[in-house]
C-alpha cells in the first residue's frame, strides 16, 4: 500500500518521497508533548509559512444534468476545502392530503438513522467525521433536504451515505419509539417557548389554505405520534420520492464526479427499500400532484399567556396576530415584486438587538412600532411556494390592545397599494439586493439555492440575475402587487387572549375598504342610515 | 496514528487521481512531514486565502483574508470590555457601545442610521467582558465608507447629554430582556462568584445604579484610556484589498494615539474562588445550573486540550432525539436515564482564566443523577479516557472549527479574536498540527491539571432543592481508586 502511495507522491511531486517514508516511523510521543507546550501565541517552530491560494474571482458555472430515470444532478464549483453535497426531495407536509399529517416530520427526525450499511446514527456520524464533515436534514412545507459538509476528498463517502439515508433507512422500532419521544418533546418545547412564531406559522397556513396542501400541519398533530408506522412511511415515500422529484445538488464540487457517483450509488449500487424484489428506482407511477387551493378565514387559539415566562423575571403577557394575504409563488413573473414590498415593510421588535441595517426605515418601523409604543412587534414576512404564497404580518401588543392592533396592521395592509415613496422603494431594494449576496456568502445557503431551484423545475438563475432584477422594480410593480394581494380573502390567525379580537367580516371590510377601516358599530344598526 | 493518518491519505490520493486538478491539492493540507529528529514540516498548501497583517505607525493592526466576493465585513476589536472598569464605572464600556450609534460631530443618528440603510448595510457592535467590537457589513464597493463610519462613530461620538438620558432606559429595558434569558442569567452569576471580588465577575451591562448614574465624564475618561492605537485591531474577510484597507486605515485612525499621558492601565487580576450560589424558586418549571472549574486563558497551550475535553462531554437537547446512539457518552446516559431536558459542555476563555464546565437544564427530581453522570465522566476524562474517543473529539473539534469559517462575518471575527488573542492569526496547518499532537496522555494530564480534585464553582436557579451539596459536590471531584 505504501508503495503505491509514494509512486502516486512522487508524480506529483519529485523528491517528496522519503521524507514521506520518514513519517510512518517518526511521530514519537516526546514530539507531541513539546508541541503541546507551546504557547499560542508562539509560531511552532520549524513550521514553513503555508502556502496560500488567491481567490479566484470569476464565477462558477452551475451545471445541471438530468439522468435517464428522471433524477436531475446540479453542482456549482467553488473556491475553498469544504464541499456541501445533499438531496433535496420535492416532499413535505404538504403532500400529505391522503396520508395522517406528520409523515415527513418522522422522516426528518430519523434521517441518518439505522441503513442496510450502517446499523446506527452513531456509526454515520464517525465515518462522515473521516472526512470533516457533519451532516443535516431539514423538512419544510414542500421540500424535504439531506445535506452534508465535508473536505472536498471526502465526497465518496459522503454521497455513499447520502444515498443510504435517502434510499433504504430502514426505521427499526426502537427508533420510531425514540422519534415519537422526540417529537412529543418538540411539541411540549414549542407550547412552553414564551416566543410562539412557529405555531404562529403553522397556523396562519392553516387558515390561508383550510384543509388542503400548504395548510396541512407541519409539526406531527400529537394524536397522530402514535398511528404513524413503517409501512406509511414507506407507502408515503413509494409515491413521492421519485428520482422526478429529486435533485442531487453540490457545491465545490467537479460536476462530472458528482454525476459519476451519483449514477453509482443512486442507481446503479442500490434500489430503494420501499420497492419489492427486482423493482427499480423510477418506474412507479408518481403520486398525483395537489394543486393548493388558497382559501383565507380565520383560525383562533384561545389561550392564558399571562405567565409565559420560564424564570422568576415575569414577562409581558401578550397577544398574538398574523394577517395574510395571498402573493404568489416564486415562479410568479412578481415574485421579485413581493420581494421587495415585503422588505419595505420590513418591521420587527420593538426592542431588538441589531443596529442600523435591520430595517429601522421599513413602513412597519417608522409608521407602527415607532409611532404605537405599546405593540410589541410587527414584521411582514413573504412565504414562496411552488404554485401559491403568502404575504403575511405578524403583530402582538397586550390583549387589551387587540382591536387597536388589528386597526393599525390592517391600515397599514391597506395602505400598501397607495403611494409608494422613491427613497423608500430604493431603500428597500438595495437592503434586498445585500441580503441576497450576504445570505449567498455561505456554501450551504448556495447549495440550497441551486437545489431548490433545480427542484423547483427551472434553470438555475444567477444570483447577478436576481440582483438586476431587483434593480428593475419599479413604484408601479409594488402597487400593483399590492392590489393583487389585496384582492384576496384575508387569512387570520390569533393567539393569545383574544376577548378584543374584532370580527372577522370586519376585518374583511376593512381590507376591502379604501382607508383600511374597520366599519365602526352603528354602521350595522338596520334603522340607522 | 500512522494508522489514522495512511487513511488520510488514501482518500486524499484517490481526489488527486481522479481529478488531476490543482485546486485539489490543497486538500493535502492536513499533511505534516517530520524528520526522525528534529521538527521540521514540509510546507503545507493550502486552498484559502492569506491573513495578510500591518501594523501602522500608531500600532493598529490591520489584518484581512480577501475572498473576492462582492460583499465584505470590516470591523474595530478594541481590547477593552468591563473587565476595566471598577465597581464605580461598572457597565460603561456597554455604555459606550450603546453611544456609538447616537451621532457624532459629522452625523446626526437619523444620518448614520439612513445612510448604514440607504446602502444596504448593516453595523453592529457587541461588549464582551474583555473586548468591545464594532463592525459593519457592506457592498465590497462600500468598504471605504463604511471604515470611515466606524472610525467617525468611535473618535468623534458626540456623547451628548439628552441621548446619554434617553439611553439609560433604554439599557435598563436590555437588562430586564436578559434577565428573561436565564442561561445568561446563570452564566453572570457564574462569574460573580467565580471571580468574586475582581474585576471580572462583574457584569457587562453594571448595576442599575451604575446605569443610571454614568456620567458623559465616565464615558470620554473610558474612551480616553482605552481606545489607543495599539489596543485595536481592524479585521475585515470577504472582497477587500489588503493595501487599500491599509491605507483607508491610515487616513481614519492614522489621529489615535499610541501611548499615555497619565496613568496606563493595567488589566485588572482575576481570581478564580470555588463556590456556590443557589436562586430557589420551586415555582419555576426546570432547574438551570452551572457547573466551572478555573479553565485557562486563551494563550495558554492547555487550551486547546481543555476544547478538546469540551467536546468530548459535548451538548445535547432532548428534541433533538437520537436515540441512545450519541457520540457524547453522557448524552447517551442522558437519554437512557431521561437525567436532563439539555445540556452544554463550555470552555469560557478570558487573557489569563477561564471558565471550564457544563450548564443544564433538568427536572427537580433529576439534579442530583445527573451531576452524578457528569462528574463520572470529568473523572473520566482524568484517568480513563480511550485514544478513539479522544481522535474522534479533535476531528469534531476541527471539523467545527473550519465548517464556522464559512461567510464573512464569521471569518472576521475570528481573524480580530485572534488578533487580539494570539497576536496572530494561527494558520489552519499550525492548528492541525497541534490539535494532532493532543494524545490521550495529554487530555488525561492537561484535565487532571484542571479538574480533579479542583474546587468548582455552582449556580443553580429554579426549583433546586436537590441541587447536590457543596461538600458533596466537591467529593466528586476525585476518585480514591487507583
Amino acid at each position: 500500500m505504501a508503495a503505491r502511495l509514494m509512486s502516486r507522491v512522487v508524480r506529483l511531486k519529485g523528491q517528496r518521497s522519503c521524507k514521506y517514508a520518514q513519517r510512518f516511523l517518526s511521530s514519537t510521543k516526546s514530539e507531541d508533548a513539546e508541541i503541546t507546550k507551546v504557547s499560542l501565541t508562539q509560531k511552532l517552530p520549524g513550521l514553513p509559512t503555508p502556502q496560500y491560494a488567491t481567490a479566484s474571482v470569476h464565477a462558477y458555472d452551475t451545471h445541471v444534468t438530468t439522468l435517464d430515470n428522471g433524477l436531475r444532478i446540479a453542482s456549482e464549483n467553488k473556491f475553498g476545502q469544504f464541499c456541501t453535497v445533499g438531496v433535496l426531495l420535492e416532499s413535505g407536509s404538504r403532500f400529505e392530503a391522503v396520508y395522517p399529517s406528520g409523515i415527513v416530520h418522522f422522516v426528518e427526525k430519523m434521517s441518518f438513522g439505522t441503513t442496510p450499511s450502517w446499523s446506527t446514527k452513531d456509526q454515520i456520524l464517525q465515518e462522515l467525521e473521516k472526512v470533516g464533515g457533519i451532516c443535516d436534514c431539514q423538512g419544510s412545507r414542500d421540500t424535504l433536504v439531506y445535506a452534508a459538509s465535508a473536505r472536498s476528498n471526502g465526497l465518496d463517502v459522503v454521497m455513499n451515505i447520502l444515498s443510504d439515508v435517502v434510499l433504504r433507512p430502514l426505521y427499526p422500532d426502537e427508533q420510531m419509539e425514540d422519534a415519537r419521544q422526540a417529537i412529543k418533546f418538540e411539541i411540549e418545547a414549542m407550547h412552553m417557548d414564551p416566543n410562539p412564531e412557529h405555531l404562529l406559522v403553522e397556523m396562519i397556513h392553516a387558515a390561508a389554505y383550510r384543509g388542503n396542501s400548504l395548510g396541512l400541519p407541519r409539526i406531527c398533530p400529537e394524536e397522530n405520534i402514535p398511528s404513524i408506522t413503517r409501512p406509511t412511511l414507506y407507502s408515503y415515500m413509494k409515491g413521492r420520492h421519485h428520482p422526478k422529484n429529486t435533485v442531487i445538488a453540490g457545491v465545490g464540487i467537479e460536476h462530472e464526479k458528482l454525476i459519476e457517483l451519483t449514477q453509482k450509488y443512486f442507481v446503479t449500487d442500490k434500489t430503494p427499500v420501499w420497492l419489492a424484489e427486482g423493482e427499480t428506482w423510477g418506474q412507479q407511477e408518481i403520486e398525483p400532484r395537489c394543486v393548493s387551493q388558497y382559501t383565507g378565514g380565520i383560525l383562533q387559539v384561545e389561550k392564558d399567556l399571562s405567565n409565559v415566562s420560564l424564570g422568576p423575571t415575569p414577562m409581558p403577557e401578550l397577544a398574538h396576530v398574523v394577517f395574510g394575504l395571498e402573493s404568489c409563488s416564486h415562479k410568479d413573473p412578481d415574485f421579485i415584486a413581493f420581494c421587495v414590498l415585503n422588505m419595505m415593510l420590513g418591521g420587527g421588535g420593538s426592542f431588538s438587538a441589531g443596529g442600523p441595517g435591520k430595517g429601522m426605515y421599513t413602513r412597519l418601523y417608522l409608521n407602527v412600532l415607532n409611532r404605537y409604543v405599546w405593540i410589541e412587534s410587527a414584521t411582514a414576512y413573504n412565504h414562496a411556494y411552488d404554485d401559491s404564497g403568502l404575504f403575511c404580518i405578524h403583530a402582538s401588543a397586550h390583549p387589551s390592545k387587540l382591536r387597536e392592533l388589528v386597526e393599525v396592521i390592517l391600515r397599514e395592509i391597506v395602505f400598501t397599494s397607495s403611494m409608494v415613496y422613491q427613497d423608500e422603494l430604493s431603500r428597500a431594494k438595495r437592503q434586498l439586493q445585500s441580503m441576497l449576496m450576504m445570505n449567498l456568502e455561505v456554501r450551504p445557503v448556495v447549495f440550497e439555492d441551486i437545489g431548490r431551484q433545480v427542484l423547483a423545475g427551472s434553470a438555475r438563475r444567477t444570483p447577478q440575475f436576481y440582483y438586476d432584477q431587483i434593480g428593475n422594480i419599479t413604484e408601479r410593480d409594488i402597487q400593483r402587487v399590492a392590489s393583487r394581494m389585496l384582492k384576496s380573502k384575508l387569512s387570520v390567525a390569533a393567539y393569545g387572549s383574544l376577548s378584543g379580537l374584532p370580527a372577522y367580516e370586519d376585518m374583511e371590510a376593512a381590507i376591502l375598504s379604501k382607508d383600511g377601516r374597520m366599519p365602526s358599530k352603528q354602521s350595522f344598526s338596520l334603522f340607522r342610515r | 496514528m500512522a494508522a489514522s493518518l495512511l487513511k488520510v491519505t488514501i482518500s486524499a490520493t484517490r481526489i488527486l487521481n481522479s481529478t488531476q486538478r490543482v485546486p485539489y491539492v490543497a486538500s493535502l493540507y492536513n499533511r505534516r512531514w517530520k524528520s526522525a529528529k528534529a521538527l521540521t514540516y514540509e510546507q503545507a498548501v493550502l486552498n484559502m486565502p492569506e491573513t495578510k497583517v500591518t501594523r501602522l505607525s500608531n500600532g493598529v493592526r490591520v489584518a484581512t483574508e480577501d475572498s473576492g466576493i462582492i460583499t465584505s465585513t470590516v470591523g474595530l476589536w478594541i481590547d477593552a470590555g468591563s473587565r476595566y472598569e471598577n465597581a464605580k464605572n461598572n457597565g460603561v464600556a456597554h455604555f459606550l457601545e450603546h453611544m456609538a450609534f447616537k451621532g457624532t460631530k459629522k452625523r446626526s443618528q437619523t444620518d448614520l442610521e439612513l445612510e448604514i440603510e440607504n446602502m444596504g448595510g448593516h453595523l453592529n457592535a457587541y461588549t464582551s467582558r474583555e473586548q468591545t467590537v464594532y463592525y459593519a457589513k457592506c457592498f465590497a464597493k462600500d468598504l471605504p465608507k463604511a471604515v470611515e463610519i466606524l472610525a467617525d462613530i468611535t473618535q468623534n461620538s458626540l456623547l451628548g447629554d439628552q441621548e446619554i438620558e434617553r439611553e439609560r432606559g433604554v439599557i435598563l429595558r436590555e437588562m430586564q430582556e436578559i434577565e428573561t434569558n436565564l442561561q445568561e442569567v446563570v452564566f453572570d452569576h457564574l462569574h460573580a462568584i467565580a471571580y468574586q471580588g475582581t474585576t471580572l465577575g462583574q457584569t457587562i451591562l453594571g448595576p442599575t445604579e451604575n446605569i443610571k448614574s454614568i456620567t458623559r465624564n465616565d464615558l470620554v475618561e473610558y474612551i480616553n484610556s482605552h481606545y489607543k492605537g495599539p489596543r485595536i485591531v481592524l479585521a475585515a474577510a470577504g472582497g477587500v484589498n489588503h493595501n487599500e484597507l491599509c491605507s483607508l486605515a491610515e487616513r481614519h485612525f492614522g489621529k489615535m494615539t499610541a501611548g499615555y499621558d497619565g496613568e496606563i492601565p493595567i488589566l485588572p487580576q482575576a481570581r478564580f474562588t470555588g463556590s456556590e450560589l443557589r436562586i430557589r424558586d420551586d415555582l419555576m418549571p426546570l432547574a438551570h445550573v452551572a457547573i466551572a472549574v478555573e479553565g485557562c486563558g486563551w494563550q495558554n497551550p492547555d487550551n486547546l486540550a481543555l476544547m478538546v475535553a469540551n467536546t468530548l462531554i459535548g451538548s445535547w437537547d432532548r428534541s433533538h432525539g437520537g436515540g441512545t446512539n450519541l457520540p457524547s457518552q453522557l448524552a447517551q446516559h442522558t437519554v437512557k436515564l431521561n437525567l436532563a431536558h439539555s445540556f452544554q459542555s463550555f470552555n469560557t476563555c478570558y487573557s489569563d482564566t477561564g471558565l471550564w464546565g457544563i450548564y443544564f437544564v433538568a427536572d427537580r427530581m433529576m439534579i442530583d443523577d445527573f451531576i452524578y453522570n457528569v462528574q463520572h465522566e470529568w473523572m473520566r476524562l482524568c484517568g480513563g479516557v480511550r485514544e478513539a474517543e479522544v481522535e474522534r473529539a479533535k476531528n469534531l473539534l476541527m471539523t467545527n472549527m473550519l465548517l464556522q469559517l464559512d461567510g464573512s462575518t464569521p471569518i472576521c471575527e475570528d481573524i480580530g479574536r485572534q488578533m487580539l488573542c494570539y497576536d496572530r492569526r494561527i494558520p489552519i496547518d499550525e492548528m492541525e498540527i497541534r490539535l494532532n499532537a493532543i494524545t490521550a496522555d495529554t487530555l488525561k494530564e492537561v484535565c487532571t491539571k484542571y479538574i480533579y480534585d479542583k474546587c468548582p464553582a455552582v449556580v443553580g436557579i429554579g426549583p433546586i432543592e436537590a441541587l447536590t451539596d457543596y461538600n458533596r459536590l466537591r467529593a466528586g471531584m476525585y476518585w480514591l481508586r487507583t
